[in-house]
């Protein structure tokens, strides 16, 4: 009789200790879950709600390099530059401390899920921080510091030395910065980089190399006088080479358009048979088991020619390759967790009888969640192209969803010599672009000083 | 794998649980703030830092008074050279303020009595204003007049370069300081100073 009532005590202790820690734990909505109103608004084009919600999901957890992604990017969409950068600065820090792997945060993954890892994003996503911080610099006017982003996606890319990791449009985008820059040199080296990323990991996006990055190559190593080379390539292209003075006297308008929304990774449960246990075992990963729709480029009408935007970056294909990539060490991970918490299950009923092991079953299923985790403000690509202007004053017509009606007008006046960067991004064919018409483009003179003007 | 976690008691389970947030509660609390001298050498990420910043600016001047310009344009002008601190551009991979090393630069410059210096075109801009308001609203005694600046001899105008080798936790940063005086009436390069500072840094791969 005193035995028994021990025991009930015990599990009623036990019992207010799972309780408790299922409140550190903040509910055990997966991250696709608590993230769902953020991406609903943003999709809808309601960036200024996306933003609150990003701001709240910040003051929850201020070092979370998730939250501070998702901030930066909604800060862009409000053209608040600085604050962009703020919030992928501080992204970029944590990654950096958390370079090292945490003996106990992996323990933890075992013990309870995978979100107790503290979350570094991606390999892809870590080199696109600094894409999007270089695009914000070009905003503010800071043509060195936005080269200091390119340099460091560089090193960030050779630490790694993985062809599989690298991202060619950051190598892209690069090379044009760097053209605008005055340095030829390292423009060329990146386009050649970028060459070989497009090739080097058209498994993880679909793409070949582009056209007009073809010409790129092509123009910059005639430029260079690189003949030996520029044969090869031509060959290799199979496309003459294009006049390196067209750039010189011309204007030049570079027009990068991301669109849609990156995939959510979603949960995914099953059930599968533990040979350890001779029981079935619940287990929960992550997955995108949804396809995304296809975008078709966009048309750009500039005076009376027509033009298609090339994709750049499949950005929904690097998220899917990268998941994969991982996805057995996640399902070996959930495996062991399932039977370790089975294990315990078990136990409980031995010694405290089946109110424990109920309690513990409720909060072993409650705690097992997949890490769905991801940036999921990101598009769900990157199209860019470039076009040689006369100087002068220019009508940019812009329609990302061809099919729609959806279109921008935007003006821009341009000088001899000068480059004018539009950069756009649409959340969905519903959604307005984060500028009104007529406004939001970069207009820089190449060999500074850079000049913007809305 | 799995046979050794099956060996671990759900009580021993239940108690690492109760440890681990007992941790996540604990890690939270208290900021310590340590004072120590500016002098102080403070190498945390391996990123370029004050350290840095004085050494160079301190070496670097060093080496531009020790050199002939400064008493060959005594001897030619009977006074001593004007100069004015141009651009130091930040070609590294860190985003670098340059407005800290450019004053480290002035100070060391004015301090050692050998040049005058004149003040940079953003400071102008706003002196010339003062002086505009003064032309207006000060006793006519006081008044700075307009049209009575120096004009400085040189400017002093340079780059701060990197090369970073890295391989996995590994990295050698390699900085390269360059400085160049330009006479400012013929173009001509009275002086070119170099530093290089080279660290390695190693990063942990375990965390607790």
């Amino acid at each position: 009789m005193a035995d028994s009532m021990s025991l009930n005590l015990l599990s009623r202790i036990l019992l207010l200790q799972l309780v408790l820690f299922s409140l550190l734990l903040q509910g055990c909505a997966t991250m696709a879950q608590k993230t769902a109103n953020m991406r609903n608004q943003l999709a809808s084009g309601n960036y200024q709600s996306a933003l609150a919600d990003a701001k709240q999901a910040l003051q929850n957890n201020p070092d979370g390099v998730m939250e501070n992604m998702n901030l930066g990017l909604l800060y862009r969409l409000s053209q608040n530059y600085e604050a962009s950068n703020q919030a992928l600065e501080k992204a970029k820090q944590v990654i950096e401390k958390l370079y090292a792997t945490s003996v106990s945060e992996q323990t933890g993954a075992l013990l309870l899920n995978d979100e107790l890892i503290s979350y570094q994003g991606d390999r892809y996503e870590q080199v696109l921080i600094h894409f999007y911080m270089a695009l914000n610099y070009l905003e503010l006017n800071q043509l060195d510091a936005a080269r200091v982003e390119l340099l460091q996606s560089q090193v960030k890319l050779n630490e790694w030395s993985e062809p599989k990791d690298d991202v060619p449009v950051m190598r892209y985008f690069s090379g044009i910065l760097f053209e605008i820059l005055g340095e030829p040199d390292a423009a060329t080296v990146s386009y050649r980089k970028a060459v070989d990323a497009y090739k080097n990991t058209q498994y993880r996006h679909g793409l070949s190399v582009p056209l007009q990055l073809k010409k790129d190559l092509l123009r910059s190593l005639s430029a260079m006088g690189m003949t030996d080379e520029l044969a090869i390539y031509k060959k290799q292209f199979n496309l003459p080479v294009p006049s390196a003075s067209l750039f010189k006297t011309n204007a030049e308008l570079i027009l990068i358009i991301e669109k849609g929304l990156t995939p959510q990774r979603e949960q995914i449960v099953f059930q599968t048979w533990s040979n350890e246990l001779s029981s079935v075992i619940r287990v929960a990963v992550p997955g995108y088991p949804h396809p995304s729709p296809v975008l078709r480029p966009s048309r750009v009408q500039l005076a009376d020619n027509v033009y298609t935007t090339e994709m750049a970056s499949n950005i929904d294909g690097m998220a899917r390759s990268s998941l994969n990539e991982n996805i057995s060490a996640i399902t070996a991970r959930a495996i062991a967790r399932a039977v370790v918490k089975k294990q315990s299950e078990r136990a409980m009923a031995e010694k405290s009888g089946s109110l424990g092991q109920i309690a513990l079953m409720a909060f072993n299923m409650g705690s097992e969640i997949a890490d769905t985790r991801c940036w999921n403000t990101l598009p769900q690509q990157i199209e860019i192209m470039r076009v040689p202007l006369e100087p002068g004053k220019h009508m940019l017509k812009l329609q990302p969803y061809p099919s729609t009606g959806l279109a921008a007008s935007i003006e821009i006046d341009v000088k001899p010599g000068e480059r004018v960067i539009v950069n756009r991004r649409w959340t969905s064919s519903a959604g307005a672009s984060q500028y009104e018409n007529g406004r939001g483009h970069i207009n820089i003179i190449p060999l500074f000083p850079l000049r913007i003007y809305r | 794998m799995l046979s050794f976690l099956t060996t671990l008691k759900w009580t021993r389970i239940l108690s690492l649980v109760t440890l681990s947030s007992a941790l996540v509660l604990t890690t939270a609390c208290g900021t310590k703030v340590t004072r120590v001298d500016s002098d102080t050498v403070t190498d945390l990420s391996g990123n370029w830092n004050d350290t840095d910043s004085q050494l160079v600016s301190r070496e670097m001047i060093d080496d531009v008074l020790s050199r002939p310009w400064v008493s060959q344009f005594k001897r030619s002008h009977n006074r001593a050279p004007t100069v004015i601190v141009g651009e130091v551009r930040n070609l590294s991979h860190e985003h670098i303020n340059t407005r800290t090393f450019i004053s480290d630069l002035e100070r060391e410059l004015i301090n050692s009595g050998e040049i005058e210096f004149v003040a940079s075109a953003t400071e102008r801009g706003a002196l010339r204003e003062e002086r505009k308001d003064q032309d207006l609203n000060a006793r006519e005694s006081t008044r700075s007049a307009m049209g009575n600046e120096i004009g400085a001899d040189f400017m002093l105008q340079g780059s701060i370069n990197t090369i970073v080798d890295v391989l996995k936790d590994e990295q050698a940063r390699f900085y390269q300081i360059d400085l160049t005086l330009i006479d400012m009436e013929s173009n001509r390069k009275v002086w070119i100073g170099q530093k290089k500072i080279k660290k390695t840094i190693e990063k942990g791969s375990w965390r607790l």
